[in-house]
């Protein structure tokens, strides 16, 4: 009878004013709480599960973003690239800033990034998703470094590393792209846009964000080459 | 219907979630989803997780960027499904594949912060329903010896649910 009861107190909630209409007539209340008790029953029994009964453990531990790395290449095939940008306080004649966050992100040797593939509904593996993706606070002389690829190219931009940088408290102080010096003999042409070539590449000067830097202040030293590897150097200023 | 069959759990995160690894995922990730959201909305407009999504162009990356803040803490799990249990109690479902998302958020307040990690089961065999229990064995197991088969019987629970179907 209890759990006739509870049954019938389920139906209550479920649909409230026919339950109160039937109860004042008594001689249909019992047809209804029959064929009630087989639909209900059915859904309340299946939540019931046996609770966890194991050993306790593993126990979890704090661990940073995956961001947080120097190699930010997760298996990405191209030419190596270090890249060390040095962040300077544009409020504070642009000396070295400790202690800020910078995230960094490009697109692999084909010109695509990894939220490409991770913001649909399909499900990922856990390992590497976040290729080419890095974020280091900067050291006393302002500076991080990654170890990456040249990045590839895409129809409509010119080859760029994106650059976010924060305070050590997370607030944005920044957001800017890194451009690449062009022309013969630069890294740019010896990479040659791997496997595509350069035709259809948009240069610099017809590039959507760089074509207003006229002075060339978003264009990063590259030094190096296809065999020994490429290293870029830049300084960015932020205000803090 | 026979087959083989991937399970998904949503095992959803919220303020309330009181458990060691819940709390890590769910402070580490509204930490980077504050972050994250600076770059959708540099002029600083929007507060919400959903004024985003309305707004902001491509603001429905945040689910992947910031779930760079939780993948370490899905790797401590060791390939084992949390929470979903056998008859017996004990965890039996292996996954390599997720899917974070993030349900709601709020810079202001942490406390609307929601978040779901969606776990995709390794194939299991579905052998049979029996009463309100599944019994499936492990599709790629070593198990199998002497015409034995090792299963497992369990219910479907909620935010439990067969993902795919393979016949």
């Amino acid at each position: 009878m209890e759990r006739k009861n509870f049954l019938r107190s389920l139906l209550i909630g479920a649909i409230s004013t026919p339950v109160v209409i039937d109860a004042c007539k008594k001689s249909s209340t019992t047809e209804n709480a029959g064929t009630t008790t087989t639909a209900t029953g059915g859904s309340s029994t299946s939540n019931c599960v046996v609770a966890p009964t194991e050993t306790e453990g593993p126990f979890p531990t704090k661990v940073p973003a995956s961001y947080v790395r120097s190699d930010i290449t997760d298996g990405r095939t191209g030419h190596k690239l270090t890249t060390k940008i040095i962040i300077g306080n544009s409020s504070s004649n642009c000396s070295p800033l400790a202690g800020a966050i910078v995230d960094i992100w490009h697109c692999d040797a084909d010109g695509n990034y990894s939220e490409y593939g991770g913001t649909g509904m399909q499900s990922t593996n856990y390992q590497s998703v976040h290729f080419l993706r890095g974020r280091q606070t900067t050291d006393t002389n302002g500076l991080v470094t990654f170890t990456t690829i040249f990045p590839g190219w895409y129809t409509g931009r010119a080859t760029h590393i994106h650059v976010h940088v924060y305070n050590a408290a997370g607030k944005s102080l920044k957001v800017t792209q890194i451009a690449f010096p062009e022309g013969t003999g630069t890294a740019v042409a010896q990479v040659n846009g791997y496997s595509k070539g350069l035709s259809g590449y948009t240069y610099n000067k017809n590039d959507n964000v760089f074509s207003d830097d006229t002075s060339g202040i978003e264009i990063a030293t590259v030094t190096g080459s296809v065999s020994a590897g490429f290293e870029l150097k830049i300084q960015l200023s932020v205000p803090v | 219907m026979k087959g083989k069959i991937r399970l998904c759990y949503r095992k959803m995160i919220t303020v309330d979630s009181m458990g060691t690894w819940e709390r890590l995922v769910f402070t580490d990730s509204f930490t980077e989803f504050k972050m994250q959201a600076q770059y959708y909305d540099q002029a600083g407009k929007y507060n919400t997780f959903a004024q985003l999504l309305q707004n902001a162009p491509n603001a429905n990356q945040l689910h992947f960027l910031v779930s760079a803040a939780i993948v370490g803490y899905v790797k401590q799990l060791n390939g084992i499904v949390p929470d979903v249990t056998n008859n017996l109690g004990l965890l039996f479902l292996t996954f390599d594949q997720f899917r974070f998302e993030i349900v709601n958020s709020d810079l202001r307040n942490i406390e609307k912060h929601v978040v779901a990690i969606n776990f995709y089961s390794d194939e299991l065999n579905y052998l049979a329903q029996i009463d309100q229990y599944l019994l499936t064995s492990k599709a790629n197991s070593t198990t199998e010896n002497m015409g034995e088969t090792l299963t497992d019987l369990f219910t479907i629970s909620p935010y439990l649910s067969i993902y795919s179907i393979q016949q």
